[in-house]
């Protein structure tokens, strides 16, 4: 069975913190990265109690590599659909980005070049995708420290692209969106105003930290108070559905967390989960 | 030197993942500092990851785990966050510079599985005894146990 779609307040699912999240009352909506919960089920204890309480849950995958120059890896996807099964998901996200190439594994998630042909690559994967998932897909630009020599396209014209392409949702990562304008000299505000944010499933917010000259976009600091103001810019120009704050480790204790999460639905106007 | 929309992204892709995890060189265009900067974001994503699988190894590491496993990961492409943790406990081992902590995490791994250091570790089916660093761990009865404490 299919859950609503993500409305709210949500946070990332993860094992360190199930217990923090369990008790969260307020809690409709969480992620939960795709590659860590096993295919044929059952679902790591925590996440199924939230299933059972009818929260929405939507895998988010990371090693998909769908802007990878060769086709996506069908049992990659094959995974990502069952978890979306098992989970009863409405949706699922991955990134515009690779994570491999020539056999070597990078680790993280990689920028493409704005170019027409890496628009081709990441389209070719996301339709190959589309067809072998049993719900939608959204897909999250990601935080890039570097860009490539030769881009063609702008942000805003290289995403639009995709997304018009394919058919797909965003997944706005507004932490994201501080990192690049900030690393890229750019404003963020000039990005917002062309965006197809009428396409938004839901936001993710993260916090990160400046280190040798960049904006770090690490999962594992506090959320600055720019991105805040950014969630409150995003919601003056169109209020997504579902805002989700991702922490990754270093987890503070849980009144910072709750306070975070607090901070978030104050920015966007949801209702506190806490 | 590659022609933008030259249709090879595959080989530039596998060039600058080259540059960023295996050493390879900066590929044509892209500005120093910045690719710099992602090999080392990279470095401690990944110090996170097998710090995750390999939690005493890093606790008895403490301070010193960025930097040793930066030092040991530069230039080495991962193998997956368990083999990577194994290595570098093997490693450190080997150098005699494995804490007490991580010893005793290797000793139970190498106790649970097999590891040939080039294909991913396997079960073990049979009892097994396994030493680092003082630790002993046995497999016995498909459990391990912790028989002895490292050397303090």
């Amino acid at each position: 069975m299919t859950g609503p779609g993500p409305t709210g307040v949500g946070i990332g699912w993860r094992p360190e913190i199930a217990g923090f999240v369990a008790e969260l009352p307020g809690l409709r909506f969480v992620e939960v990265v795709a590659e860590a919960v096993a295919p044929h089920g059952p679902p790591p204890p925590g996440l199924a109690a939230l299933v059972e309480r009818g929260v929405t849950v939507v895998p988010h995958g990371v090693k998909l590599s769908l802007g990878g120059a060769e086709p996506v890896d069908p049992a990659r996807v094959a995974h990502l659909a069952r978890v979306a099964e098992l989970v009863g998901a409405p949706l699922v996200s991955e990134h515009i980005a690779f994570v491999r190439a020539g056999g070597l594994e990078a680790g993280h998630l990689l920028p493409l070049p704005r170019s027409r042909e890496a628009v081709a690559a990441v389209v070719a994967n996301v339709r190959r995708a589309q067809a072998d998932l049993p719900v939608p897909l959204a897909l999250e630009p990601i935080a890039a420290l570097f860009d490539w020599p030769d881009d063609e396209l702008d942000e805003a014209d290289f995403l639009t692209e995709i997304l018009d392409a394919t058919g797909a949702t965003l997944l706005l990562d507004i932490a994201n969106v501080h990192a690049n304008a900030r690393n890229r000299g750019a404003d963020p505000l000039a990005l917002l105003d062309r965006l197809p944010l009428d396409r938004v499933a839901y936001v993710h917010v993260a916090g990160g930290a400046e280190q040798g000259g960049f904006y770090h976009d690490t999962h594992t600091d506090p959320v600055p108070p720019v991105v805040l103001d950014l969630i409150g810019e995003l919601c003056a120009r169109h209020r997504p559905p579902a805002l989700l704050l991702e922490r990754d480790g270093r987890w503070p204790p849980a009144p910072a967390l709750r306070a975070e999460l607090d901070a978030i639905a104050a920015a966007s106007g949801y209702p506190a989960v806490t | 030197m590659s022609a933008p929309g030259g249709g090879d992204l595959a080989a530039r892709q596998a060039e600058l993942v080259a540059a960023l995890v295996a050493g390879g060189p900066l590929p044509a265009g892209f500005a120093p500092a910045p690719v710099d900067a992602a090999r080392r974001a990279l470095l401690r994503k990944r110090a996170g990851d097998v710090a995750r699988h390999w939690p005493l190894l890093a606790a008895g590491l403490g301070d010193a785990w960025p930097a040793t496993f930066a030092g040991w990961a530069d230039g080495r492409p991962t193998n997956g966050s368990l083999r990577d943790g194994w290595d570098l406990a093997r490693e450190l081992h080997r150098r005699g510079e494995l804490p007490r902590l991580g010893a005793e995490e290797l000793a139970v791994r190498e106790a649970a599985s097999r590891y040939d250091g080039a294909t991913p570790p396997r079960p073990r089916r049979l009892p097994a005894l396994a030493r680092a660093g003082g630790a002993v761990a046995v497999r016995l009865a498909g459990r391990v146990r912790l028989l002895r404490p490292a050397r303090r």
